[in-house]
């Protein structure tokens, strides 16, 4: 199921430009029932994973411990913080550890 | 973002230049004080009982003999520490369980590796720690053993643990394996792929487990005060995190351990993870005095974590011009004795340095009875890359193309996907490939029995959580204080970016490795972070100095601090009010830090982004020994893009040793098992790692694309360069003697039976 893609519109706000969220099969597969993509209208990364976890409770704990986060392909770690353009993609990927 | 995390091309007057390390005249005069060099009165010997089988199952431990041995003052076994409930816990890449840790840290129902903790003790001296270690009787039933990943992953073979059910799969598995997880990466349509292709080529491949070998083995000392206070003087890649899981696993409150910093003879992330730390804590609380341990070169070995070893399959489809349009790999890691091998790693990365656009990457974790893998430059990359980039030579020599030519052609640039998900956002792989074509080793002719091999590869680098706190002395001068381990030359890259900063000369910054209690979290040096991340908290906490000078000297002035800037090292008024300003240097304003408000710091802490990746391309050149197989390497080029090298000379060093632990992997590297799984090559002598008669200059070529999310254009050196390694020698011995080498160590019997047609 890693290539499914479907579009949640639950967590938009009619936002003319919402954020692409995308998470990995694997990560959709545990947690979002298979749902690998949403559209979420925020200005920073708290702001995704609280609609996030409104959607799905306990959702947003697991973000922030097991993820790093590419936003239009450049990885940063997951910091509320972090701002979140309209229209970007925003990928959550495993945490990366390195040698 | 901070302003100061943007990148700004701008003339430098230390980054870029090559002054010596702060560290070093301790470390050439031997006045460095490493893990074992730390020692406190009343101090014991700590040593540690290991097992002498592979796999089995423990019945029973006496140790009341070596109790009551004279000079004996604790004894430890697992039942010194607390259970801990079985959970994976953190990402999945590298999810750790508690409940293994503590078994690799000391045995508890059964053995899982020749070398496995069982028992320690703590004693008066050594001698008297070593007897009684041969009076602890442990009752074994010898259990069966399996070493290789293929035996381990057979249906019928002995299992290390009799509940494991492989994770990933749906439906689960109805009966338990040794294969801890299974994991699938893909975009594309794979199939539809390798139908449109003009030519496929696949093969597959075997790495033996290699060790970091890092020259100092595991050490520390621990005390123990009887209020639950304890304190941790040791080596290691993180002490903030040694800490942690010392705390974890002891059961006690982080803030109970201090733990000091040692200067750190190597640990290419084999010093992740504690091993002799817990084991030393609990010998301190149960004797009341202060213990060290420092391990045997044997015990590193055989007790702390090689690299994994594997079997992979790798196939890719072609056009005929050379694009590549679909690539499919199967990757089976050895984890060790329990899981958590860097096969994720491994797919992640193994096709990421290319634009195809279909992709799947599969892979295995699998336990068996070796030691737990540990991090090793670029975990799992290198492996998966020797696979790939064997077979991307092959697929360059079916359409006679060249193979640097053949890589510059699929190479990924920004807006290409990647098999994990997010596409790439940074220059850089090209301009790789490019200064590589153009070094001039590329078109030097060789002779008869010669071989010239080519690789890429792909490494993430990392950024993260890390801490610098910034001090500016009475005199002027200046302390840079991190909770960062130096590794590799970081605290004088750290101390070049805060003497740009504040425009003080660089010899006036004293960069120190600040304690557990002394300075904010810093994570691990690993994954080529230390000198993005910790740069970046550096160049804050110098951003903030300077804004706190620039006020005081608005009072020394008395004029509006609005109307100061810092600019060459001073302060300077820019205002309009009439009257004599000039510049205040830094020193002229310390000198005043009491009547403008005391001491002059300022600490920051980040949770560093805007990571950019490290890309690496690689040529060696090697002769074959046509009567013995024995290979020369002739000569090594690695390029690799570093974004911005701070100390070009640290960075060269980087890439050097790099090469050096890739080429003895290539070449000599591997543990070697006997029938009973006992290690048999547990020392320097006989485990083979090149030397310098070994190896020739290696030449480093240094891309800058700077990384715009750095304010000097930091993208990280540590790892990416050793990437590619492996299949650089693999591919020059495969093109010397006319076979394709599809087993590492490629050493001399296995050279001669690919030249002899297999016999």
């Amino acid at each position: 199921m890693t290539s499914e893609r479907v579009a949640s519109k639950g967590l938009s706000t009619g936002a003319r430009c919402p954020a692409r969220v995308i998470f990995t099969g694997d990560f959709s597969d545990r947690y979002t029932g298979s749902v690998r993509e949403f559209e979420i209208e925020a200005n920073n990364l708290r702001g995704v994973i609280k609609k996030l976890d409104e959607r799905y409770p306990g959702l947003g704990e697991r973000l922030e411990k097991e993820t790093t986060v590419a936003i239009d392909g450049e990885i940063h770690e997951v910091d509320y913080s972090q701002p979140v353009r309209p229209g970007c993609e925003i990928f959550f990927i495993p945490k990366i550890e390195g040698g | 973002m901070p302003d100061t995390m943007t990148f700004t091309k701008k003339e430098l007057r230390v980054v870029g230049t090559r002054p010596v390390r702060p560290d070093g005249v301790p470390k050439v005069t031997g006045l460095a004080r490493f893990g074992a060099d730390y020692s406190l009165p009343g101090m014991l010997w700590g040593r540690i009982l290991r097992s002498p089988h592979a796999h089995a199952r423990i019945r029973s431990i006496d140790t009341s003999k070596a109790q009551a041995l004279r000079g004996v003052k604790a004894v430890m076994t697992s039942a010194d520490l607390p259970e801990q409930k079985f959970e994976y816990v953190g990402p999945e890449r590298v999810a750790v369980n508690f409940w293994h840790m503590t078994r690799s840290v000391m045995a508890r129902e059964k053995v899982l590796f020749e070398g496995h903790p069982v028992a320690a003790v703590a004693a008066t001296s050594k001698t008297i720690a070593e007897e009684a270690l041969g009076l602890i009787e442990v009752d074994y039933e010898v259990l069966p053993h399996v070493i290789d990943v293929e035996d381990a992953m057979k249906p019928d073979a002995p299992l290390l643990f009799e509940d494991m059910i492989t994770r990933g799969i749906e439906p689960a598995p109805d009966r338990p394996s040794n294969i801890s997880k299974r994991i699938e990466l893909k975009i594309g349509d794979v199939e539809a792929g390798f139908a449109a292709a003009d030519e496929i080529v696949e093969s597959s491949f075997k790495t033996a487990p290699v060790h970091q070998g890092y020259i100092e083995p595991q050490a520390c000392l621990a005390r123990f005060d009887t209020d639950g206070q304890a304190e941790l003087w040791a080596s290691s890649q993180g002490h903030f995190v040694i800490r942690a899981l010392s705390a974890r696993l002891l059961g006690m409150d982080i803030g109970n351990l201090r733990v000091y910093p040692a200067e750190i003879g190597g640990g290419f992330g084999g010093k992740n993870v504690p091993y002799v730390e817990p084991v030393a804590l609990v010998l301190a609380r149960k004797s009341g005095h202060p213990v060290k341990i420092v391990l045997s070169r044997e015990e590193v070995f055989k007790g702390c974590g090689p690299a994994a070893g594997s079997i992979m399959t790798v196939k890719i489809g072609i056009k005929k011009d050379g694009r590549i349009v679909a690539a499919a790999g199967v990757f089976k890691f050895q984890a060790g004795a329990v899981p958590g091998s860097p096969v994720m790693n491994a797919c992640m990365c193994a096709f990421s340095p290319y634009d195809i656009p279909n992709v799947r990457s599969v892979g295995y974790d699998v336990v068996s009875n070796r030691p737990k893998t540990a991090a090793y430059r670029a975990p799992g990359s290198p492996i998966s890359a020797y696979a790939v980039e064997s077979v991307i030579d092959m697929a360059a020599a079916r359409i006679s193309m060249d193979p640097l030519q053949f890589r510059l052609k699929n190479v990924a640039k920004p807006g290409t996907p990647t098999v994990w998900g997010p596409k790439h956002a940074h220059e850089g792989f090209a301009e790789t490939i490019r200064a590589l074509m153009q070094h001039p080793a590329y078109t030097t002719p060789l002779n008869k029995n010669q071989g010239r091999g080519v690789a890429a590869g792909y490494w993430f680098n990392n950024g993260g959580e890390s801490s610098a706190a910034v001090h500016i002395n009475e005199d002027g001068t200046v302390l840079v204080a991190t909770g960062s381990s130096d590794l590799s030359g970081t605290r004088a890259s750290l101390a070049m970016m805060a003497a740009e900063t504040l425009g003080v000369e660089f010899d006036k910054v004293r960069p120190t490795v600040a304690d557990t209690a002394s300075i904010g979290y810093g994570h691990l040096s690993a994954g080529s972070r230390t000198t993005f991340a910790t740069g970046i908290a550096v160049v804050e906490a110098c951003k903030k100095v300077i804004g706190n000078l620039c006020a005081r000297a608005a009072m020394i002035w008395d004029v509006n601090a609005e109307d100061v800037v810092w600019d060459g090292g001073c302060a300077r008024y820019t205002g309009k009010k009439s009257g004599e300003f000039e510049p205040l240097s830094l020193k002229a304003i310390a000198v005043k830090k009491s009547v403008t408000g005391g001491p002059i710091v300022a600490e920051v802490s980040v949770n560093a982004g805007g990571v950019a990746p490290g890309f690496a391309a690689e040529l060696c050149d090697v002769e074959v020994d046509p009567e013995t197989g024995a290979v020369k390497v002739l000569r090594f080029v690695t390029a690799q893009d570093v974004g911005r090298a701070i100390h070009p000379s640290y960075v060269e060093g980087q890439l050097q040793g790099g090469a050096a632990q890739g080429i003895g992997w290539a070449l000599n590297e591997e543990y070697i098992y006997d029938e009973a799984g006992r290690l048999t090559n547990a020392g320097f002598l006989d485990y083979r790692v090149p030397v310098a008669s070994d190896l020739p200059r290696i030449e480093t070529v240094l891309v800058e694309v700077p990384n715009p999310n750095h304010p000097f254009g930091v993208k990280g050196v540590g790892e990416a360069n050793i990437v590619p390694s492996l299949a650089a020698v693999a591919n020059a011995v495969s093109r010397a003697i006319g076979q394709r080498m599809t087993e590492l160590p490629m050493s001399p019997p296995k050279i001669l039976k690919a030249m002899n047609g297999g016999r």
